[in-house]
């Protein structure tokens, strides 16, 4: 393993190098300790009930540790990033098999495990030709295991879902993964982290200011019309500042078109992964999917909105300026190659 | 184009030890790898520690599901039961336990349900509910369950008297119920021992029965479980007279 790789996936000393690296840490930081103030505030002079009061205290406990889990990862090195999201891959899977009931096909489960193994291995590896097959691989494999059981009955049906769950929490999440083969993955991978999170809460604050038309009631009635293009203005106002000002200083991205863009599909692709999910729900016919957050339900009603955007973000950025992580050894364990 | 059914997880809804007392719990891949691992260990470990005996194999139903029952002296006579099924029942092998011993604490709860399977069931003021739904978990999920009548581990090593709860869980049904005398466990690891000791451990196997006609009465639970204590009495008193080395 050459030094660069090494500095990647264990460098820990050039965490904040970056400026927005610095940014979001303390930024997250501030915001965290300011919130319990506000609760304050709000129980002294506004009256929130008691059950309300309980209900976002145990919503900002879960948010230290979803902060905590995401960024201590990110300052550590590449290595961890992998290991985590691989970790939410496998969790987020599970989810989503023991709420489409796919989680009694053992055998399905398996491959979907062994396709995970596939995707860290090629991360790892630095081998991302590798990383784009393993949807072939991997579906492949699902759509194997059980013909040799001879029960045709419910075929289509587990075979789907599996290859569902393993393109969308498997390969699509593996893409966050993926940017850390770029040298400067920690702002890219929080820069993607933080609008997509901000503009979940930019839908949810004009949305609930100015109300009125639904956007899509019979799958998400909280939704409005309002909301989706106050998240889509404010999201692309972000993108464009850091974007201009931090982020992509004198690269190709730094235009105002293409950083447009970014904002709109982080917003708008953001908006849909969360209405995918919701559509899951709904045709299920369950409320979340599963209780390991507490005040939001399961990990994928929290990282839902990263499973349509990330893939694309990973793919403009490359377009735009070029491969991610071009000119480093490829193939680090597997040798040879190019 | 009908549209699919789909069966989320019936315990979807519950977290920590509140599912791992759900007798509505379901597992999935991990747990099962995890099983199987467990019962390799466990296989080998009896096999080196305490070589095992088994008298009447052939008599074990060929097919889920079915019932064990035996005298109960130590903690080593669950996981004896156990292992001497094939591993490809480990998913469908369930101790039942009670529910103050094994689902109390966290981590304990955990192992029993996780890796043991055990579902959990109360001493004292068990509600019909619970056991209704346990005969309709023994049925539609073709389980196996494990089941000590006795109640608790003998503190003398003899055979207690079996409680009537057994009756209430197999009358009127056709899941048979297969009775064996475990004979080495209270020598090995008794109640009081923290440790178990290198002694061998011997299971033999009675015929299965099948209480279809037995009323679902009081008198009729009386009545089989007399009849099972008999069995299991049976089968100490033939082992006791030519069976043993």
């Amino acid at each position: 393993m050459s030094e660069t790789t090494f500095k990647r996936f264990f460098g820990y000393e050039d965490a904040f190098a970056h400026p927005l690296t610095c940014g979001v840490v303390i930024g997250l930081s501030v915001l965290l300790l300011i919130t319990p103030l506000i609760f304050l505030a709000l129980r002294r002079f506004v009256g929130v009930s008691d059950s309300t009061y309980a209900e976002i205290w145990s919503r900002w406990r879960t948010w230290i540790w979803i902060s905590v889990g995401l960024v201590v990862p990110i300052l550590l090195g590449a290595a961890w990033v992998i290991a985590g999201v691989f970790a939410l891959s496998l969790c987020c899977f599970r989810e989503f098999a023991r709420a489409t009931g796919i989680f009694r096909e053992k055998l399905i489960g398996l491959s979907a495990v062994l396709g995970l193994c596939l995707i860290s291995f090629s991360i790892i590896d630095n081998y991302p030709r590798l990383f784009f097959a393993t949807p072939i691989l991997g579906i492949g494999m699902i759509a194997m295991v059980t013909i040799p059981q001879d029960r045709p009955k419910g075929f289509i049906q587990r075979v789907a879902l599996g290859m569902m769950g393993y393109l969308f929490f498997g390969f699509s999440l593996g893409y966050l993964a993926l940017l850390t083969i770029d040298p400067l993955y920690r702002p890219l991978i929080l820069l993607l982290l933080v609008g997509v999170e901000l503009n979940d809460v930019f839908a949810y604050c004009t949305g609930r200011l100015f109300g009125g038309r639904k956007l899509v009631p019979n799958t998400s009635p909280g939704k409005t019309v309002a909301g989706a293009i106050g998240a889509m203005v404010l999201t692309c106002t972000l993108t464009l500042v850091v974007g201009h000002y931090v982020m992509f200083q004198g690269t190709r991205m730094d235009q105002w078109h293409t950083l447009l863009i970014m904002g709109i599909g982080i917003s708008g692709f953001g908006q849909f992964g969360d209405l995918l999910l919701s559509s899951i729900k709904r045709d299920i016919g369950i409320k979340d999917l599963g209780h390991v957050l507490p005040g939001h339900g399961g990990l994928l009603d929290r990282f839902d909105s990263l499973v349509i955007i990330t893939p694309m973000y990973y793919h403009f950025l490359s377009v735009v300026l070029g491969p991610l992580g071009n000119g480093q050894a490829e193939r680090i364990l597997t040798g040879g190659g190019p | 184009m009908k549209g699919w059914e789909f069966q989320p997880a019936r315990d979807l809804n519950l977290t920590g030890i509140e599912r791992w007392r759900s007798l509505q719990r379901e597992h999935g891949l991990f747990s099962s790898v995890a099983r199987l691992v467990w019962w390799f260990l466990l296989r080998a470990a009896f096999y080196v520690w305490h070589r095992p005996v088994i008298i009447g194999r052939e008599h074990l139903p060929l097919q889920p599901p079915f019932m064990l029952i035996a005298n109960h002296s130590s903690h080593l006579d669950a996981l004896l039961l156990a292992s001497l099924l094939p591993a490809k029942w480990r998913d469908k092998v369930s101790p039942v336990a009670a529910s103050d011993t094994f689902f109390d604490k966290h981590a304990t709860a955990a192992f029993a349900a996780w890796i043991l399977n055990a579902l959990a069931i109360r001493r004292r003021g068990v509600r019909s509910h619970d056991l209704s739904e346990m005969r309709d978990h023994l049925a539609r999920q073709g389980a196996i369950f494990i089941i000590f009548p006795e109640g608790t581990r003998s503190r003398s090593g003899e055979i207690q008297t079996f409680k009537s709860g057994i009756g209430r869980l197999v009358a009127a049904s056709s899941v048979p119920v297969v009775p064996c005398y475990l004979d080495g466990c209270f020598r090995a690891c008794p109640p009081s021992a923290r440790y178990s000791k290198p002694f061998r451990l011997t299971v033999k196997i009675g015929k299965p029965l099948v209480f279809q006609n037995a009323p679902d009465n009081r008198a009729g639970w009386d009545a089989i479980a007399q009849r099972l204590q008999r069995e299991v009495e049976c089968l100490a008193e033939e082992y006791g007279a030519g069976g043993k080395e």
